[in-house]
């Protein structure tokens, strides 16, 4: 259906100027991650809604530091994956490909950064079964390291690519679709960080 | 560096102001929990960084208007919901009640 709206034939001449950033499976995908998550967030506010006090404690006893290394990990892995699509656009592809690099480093931080704070959340008794907040916040929380596991899937097979002179100025649609997946799982992030870690 | 059609700069500047608008975020948790306020302030900071990258990592502004108009929907959503639950939580929760 999505791939049917984006072929949809453009009514005016800025239709006409505008682009699809990457390709059209990607934008697919990207539909339907935002549409799990929406659903995901109205389980967030309709829980938040019957359980107010609930969710102003649980958001105390969570690692802020864990939330924040994990957001500022999550934007500065964006930009460089931002800064990869810019050099590789004025055929830069050794710069594009240390951006690409450097953003898989910090984006490997990730999942590193949620192992210590699952490990501290074990040893501060909070588990699955420690209350709603906490039932919604490892079921929100887990879903994006699931989304974000792909993106670093998609990063290693744009790199092998990228290694193999697989992109050029004039196409490089797979690295663009890779940076704009890694830009909306970015986004979503940064809704869940204040959801969970900032509204105490 | 070619700056001339280069995007580089534009690029920092929004990683800095999202890394800014986290750092802040982080204060107003901290200094303003129990201010009536805060939701709608919390609200405007997500709307404004999802606007961001959408803005200048996806350029929105360029992309087929599906793509501008998904974003934009997208990145309301939260916000919207945020104030609706903060100032209006019981009325939410009657009407999704069983």
């Amino acid at each position: 259906m999505v791939a049917a709206v984006l072929q949809a034939p453009p009514e005016t001449p800025l239709a006409q100027a505008r682009r699809i950033p990457g390709n059209k499976g990607i934008w697919a995908g990207i539909t339907c991650e935002f549409v799990e998550f929406v659903v995901l967030f109205t389980v967030y506010f309709v829980a938040r809604a019957h359980f107010p006090d609930a969710f102003h404690e649980g958001a105390q006893r969570l690692s802020l530091v864990s939330g924040t290394v994990i957001t500022l990990l999550m934007v500065t892995s964006s930009y460089f994956i931002a800064c990869s699509v810019n050099a590789m656009r004025y055929g830069r592809q050794r710069s594009s490909l240390g951006w690409l690099i450097a953003g898989l480093i910090i984006a490997l931080g990730y999942p590193i950064a949620k192992f210590f704070e699952i490990r501290w959340n074990l040893a501060h008794d909070i588990n699955g079964s420690s209350g709603i907040f906490f039932t919604v916040y490892y079921y929100l929380t887990f879903n994006h390291l699931v989304h974000a596991t792909w993106g670093i899937l998609g990063i290693l097979w744009v790199l092998a690519r990228m290694l193999f002179q697989g992109y050029s100025a004039e196409e490089h649609s797979g690295l663009e679709a890779l940076a704009s997946y890694w830009h909306a799982t970015d986004i979503i992030w940064l809704v869940i960080f204040p959801l969970f870690y900032v509204l105490a | 560096m070619n700056t001339k059609n280069n995007l580089f700069l534009p690029l920092t500047a929004t990683w800095l102001a999202l890394v800014a608008l986290t750092l802040v975020s982080l204060g107003l948790g901290e200094w303003f929990r129990a201010a009536n306020w805060l939701p709608l302030l919390v609200a405007a900071i997500i709307w404004l960084k999802g606007a961001m990258v959408a803005r200048y990592f996806i350029e929105s502004h360029r992309a087929h208007p599906f793509i501008t108009r998904l974003l934009r929907v997208f990145i309301a959503i939260a916000p919207v919901a945020l104030v609706l639950t903060a100032f209006f939580g019981d009325m939410l929760a009657r009407w999704a009640s069983l």
